[in-house]
């Protein structure tokens, strides 16, 4: 059965209006906050602007490692959640269907409109995003840019292939490594995120 | 006062949400943290003015359409309140700003999506950790009161994260 990504949206839609006594929204084994995209750009890429004046290294190696190391985590309670065993686990048939699972929940949380290209089992995964908010904000913010600058959106796809295909949770974070050679940011038609095995 | 219509707020454009017109993302505890973390350790001081002039120009951009569409809302205290129930509805926490009025004073936060994550990540900390918050409520301040972003001071003197009770803002004009 393939995973059916109008139900996940419609779940994550339904269960972000309903937050509990303390104004907290718990779902899918997190806790979740409804923000502008404008927020997350100005922090990635002010912080990058000011870091590179300060420090000179770079900030983009540790707004991904952030964001791997989040999207490990929250991927792995979204896998353990009762929503998850609700709604997502019925259309899983083999361990890939998992993915299609991670994307269309990453789908419903408003990152883009992410499709799988390829994956490879246990090699290869390429995302492609055609409307990255990080891309576009860093062209409103910044004009075109020189290399790829979707932060979130690449540790993101390196921690789904973590989770796939690394070892046990927690000891298979940062197994895989993505890259993004194509970016909106840059001119390009649209981002394109590869994640393979990290060289360590 | 005016009744905010959450259902018809917050929607989705093909991929994207918005939450009145205004494209957001959901995001969860662990990548806010993360994010707070990694600016803080590297920048200090630097890294949380950063995060406290976004979440302020995000707030105020976010909170003045809102409560030009909302016309029933005429007196501050109304506007307060509606601020109070979008900061609740977006998952931030409960946030009290009624003894605000006269557009100084305290605010006071007794749970917060902020405090539940870093505390859940991190454990307790030795410095107020409300940045966000600061931030959000300097943006929240300055559309109630019609005037520009970057008025209002906000500074957190009691925070949970370092064990106090309840978070309390102190706000003041610059």
């Amino acid at each position: 059965m393939a995973i059916d990504g109008e139900k996940i949206v419609q779940a994550v839609m339904e269960g972000s209006r309903i937050r509990e006594s303390r104004g907290i929204i718990p779902l899918f084994g997190v806790y979740l906050s409804i923000f502008s995209t404008q927020y997350y750009n100005r922090i990635n890429f002010d912080f990058e602007k000011r870091i590179k004046e300060v420090q000179g290294i770079k900030a983009a190696e540790l707004l991904i490692q952030a964001a791997q190391e989040c999207g490990y985590t929250t991927f792995q309670g979204v896998r353990n959640s009762w929503e998850w065993d609700e709604i997502v686990q019925p259309m899983i048939e083999r361990k890939e269907d998992q993915l299609m699972g991670f994307v269309q929940v990453a789908v419903a949380f408003g990152w883009g409109d992410l499709q799988v290209q390829k994956l490879i089992p246990g090699s290869d995964l390429v995302i492609r995003v055609g409307d990255s908010y990080e891309a576009k904000g860093y062209v409103e913010l910044n004009g075109i840019a020189d290399t790829g600058k979707c932060y979130m959106l690449r540790g993101v796809t390196g921690a789904f292939m973590d989770l796939l295909y690394g070892e046990g949770y927690p000891e298979g974070c940062f197994t895989f490594s993505a890259t993004e050679p194509l970016c909106r940011a840059k001119g390009d038609p649209y981002c394109e995120f590869v994640a393979r095995k990290s060289l360590r | 006062m005016a009744k905010m219509k959450w259902k018809h707020e917050l929607d989705r454009r093909h991929h994207q949400v918005v939450l009145s017109g205004q494209h957001v993302a959901i995001h969860c505890h662990h990548y806010n943290i993360n994010l707070q973390k990694t600016l803080e350790d590297t920048l200090g001081h630097a890294g949380t003015a950063i995060i406290y002039q976004a979440a302020e120009e995000a707030a105020f951009q976010g909170l003045e359409p809102l409560l030009e569409q909302y016309q029933g809302l005429k007196t501050i205290k109304s506007k307060l309140e509606m601020c109070s129930i979008w900061y609740q509805n977006c998952g931030l926490g409960i946030i009290h700003l009624q003894d605000l009025e006269t557009g100084t004073g305290y605010a006071v936060s007794s749970d917060s999506h902020h405090v539940t994550g870093w505390l859940a990540k991190h454990g307790c900390r030795n410095t107020p950790g409300c940045h966000f918050t600061c931030g959000w409520l300097a943006g929240a301040m300055a559309c109630v009161f019609g005037k520009p972003a970057g008025t209002y001071m906000v500074k957190e003197i009691k925070c949970k994260m370092m064990r106090d009770p309840d978070c309390i803002f102190q706000i003041g004009a610059h």
